[in-house]
């Protein structure tokens, strides 16, 4: 049975200012950023016209077409989605390192981090959306690596998602290349549990 | 200007994050032949450990940090020419060889360690990201090195600072380095199961630790 898959590409990034300075390495909330470091972030910000080429791919299967792992048993559907922001930003930051400009290569590389979660935020909702268009309840997104779910599972991702056509490959330690990608799923149920979310399309 | 102020503007320079400064200053230390070990010794290096005490206070933060090491960085490329024509060698506090272990290519952590260390007096061999793991052995010997650190950023690399230990247990030769691991994975449990001899949680902590193991 061939599976349909879907392409996102229509991504309009707005940054978390807060969460670009946490991983910078502010971790007070209180902390003022100086002045030309402040510059030095809305330098590398500009650099996100030309740098970040955000795209999703996702499919939404039966639960007994995946490889039935316990944690999500019960669930109807799954969506599976890999999402990227490309490697250009990944390859803007080499030439920073190899300049030795460790600083501006940090912030990008936070800006980075901080653009994939974006686009992985969006592609989330949008396959929130298509639980409820199928009347299901649609879980929290689950990455491989995270809790209980092994890192090797992203073998199985990648084997159920051409990643190839979004530029996106894994590496046999199970490293996503570009490593501003994000990919996870989302467990559609028949009926609310404690992992759905809040509403469904019934009462949304 | 007289020494004393030119060697307190040094200092300032690290601690402001001012490389213009930093390097100017050091044109002027080989202009006014001021004694070029004073310069780092009394000029630049009581700049970086004092950013080191406000990152310790909570008053810097890692931005800061890499501005130093950044400042201190540009200052000696300035002054290296003339150590090098004086054939001044500048003590170092260790040799450490460094990197991500093979299969991770994540390269941004380790290299602000790398370059923490350095402006904190170690000398540095950065091996890259993706290093075999016999290469950090094999460096490490054949450099006479005293640290080998080594970062994983995922649960399926970090198996690697494992075996690296391993292998040197094998060649009977843990006594022989320090051994160093770091990265979002790792912690000081694993750390002391696999039997490295410290754990690193951030670039400065790396500084710290391998101050207080080579004594």
């Amino acid at each position: 049975m061939s599976l349909l898959i879907e392409k996102i590409e229509n991504f309009k990034i707005e940054l978390n200012e807060k969460r670009i300075s946490r991983l910078i390495g502010y971790k007070k909330k209180s902390q003022e950023i100086k002045e030309p470091i402040k510059k030095l972030i809305a330098e590398e910000k500009k650099k996100l016209d030309y740098l970040l080429h955000p795209v999703a791919i996702y499919t939404i299967i039966d639960y007994d077409q995946t490889n039935k792992h316990p944690i999500f048993k019960d669930a109807e559907k799954v969506a599976l989605c890999i999402c990227t922001i490309g490697p250009e930003l990944e390859e803007d930051i080499k030439e920073l390192m190899k300049k030795n400009e460790m600083l501006r290569a940090l912030i990008l590389d936070s800006i980075g981090s901080e653009a994939a979660e974006e686009v992985a935020i969006q592609s989330d909702l949008i396959l929130a959306e298509r639980a409820r268009e199928m009347n299901l309840w649609p879980s929290k997104r689950f990455s491989p690596g995270y809790g209980k779910w092994d890192i090797r599972e992203q073998q199985s991702m990648f084997r159920a998602l051409p990643a190839q056509d979004i530029g996106v490959r894994l590496t046999e330690s199970c490293m996503m290349i570009p490593r501003k990608s994000v990919s996870f799923r989302i467990n559609y149920y028949k009926e609310q549990k404690l992992s759905t979310r809040r509403h469904c399309p019934k009462v949304a | 200007m007289s020494k004393e102020k030119i060697l307190a503007r040094m200092e300032k320079a690290i601690i402001e994050g001012d490389k213009d400064e930093a390097e100017a200053l050091a044109e002027l230390a080989i202009k006014e032949k001021i004694d070029l070990n004073e310069v780092i010794e009394k000029g630049y290096t009581p700049g970086i450990q004092k950013v080191g005490d406000l990152w310790e206070k909570g008053e810097y933060f890692l931005p800061e940090l890499i501005t130093g090491a950044e400042c201190m960085k540009a200052a000696m490329e300035v002054l290296q020419p003339e150590l090098e024509k004086a054939k001044i060698t500048t003590k170092s506090k260790g040799k450490v060889v460094i990197g991500t272990v093979e299969g991770d290519i994540h390269d941004i952590g380790k290299s602000l360690v790398a370059s923490m260390l350095s402006a904190n007096g170690f000398e540095v061999i950065d091996l890259g990201a993706d290093v075999k793991l016999e290469t950090f052995i094999e460096k490490a010997e054949e450099l006479n090195a005293d640290f080998i650190c080594l970062s994983a950023l995922l649960t399926t690399t970090m198996l690697g600072q494992k075996k690296v230990i391993e292998i040197l247990k094998e060649k009977n030769l843990t006594s022989q380095f320090i051994v160093l691991v770091g990265g979002a994975p790792v912690d000081q449990k694993w750390a002391d199961g696999i039997g490295a001899d410290g754990y690193a949680e951030n670039a400065m902590v790396a500084v710290k630790i391998a101050k207080k193991l080579i004594g």
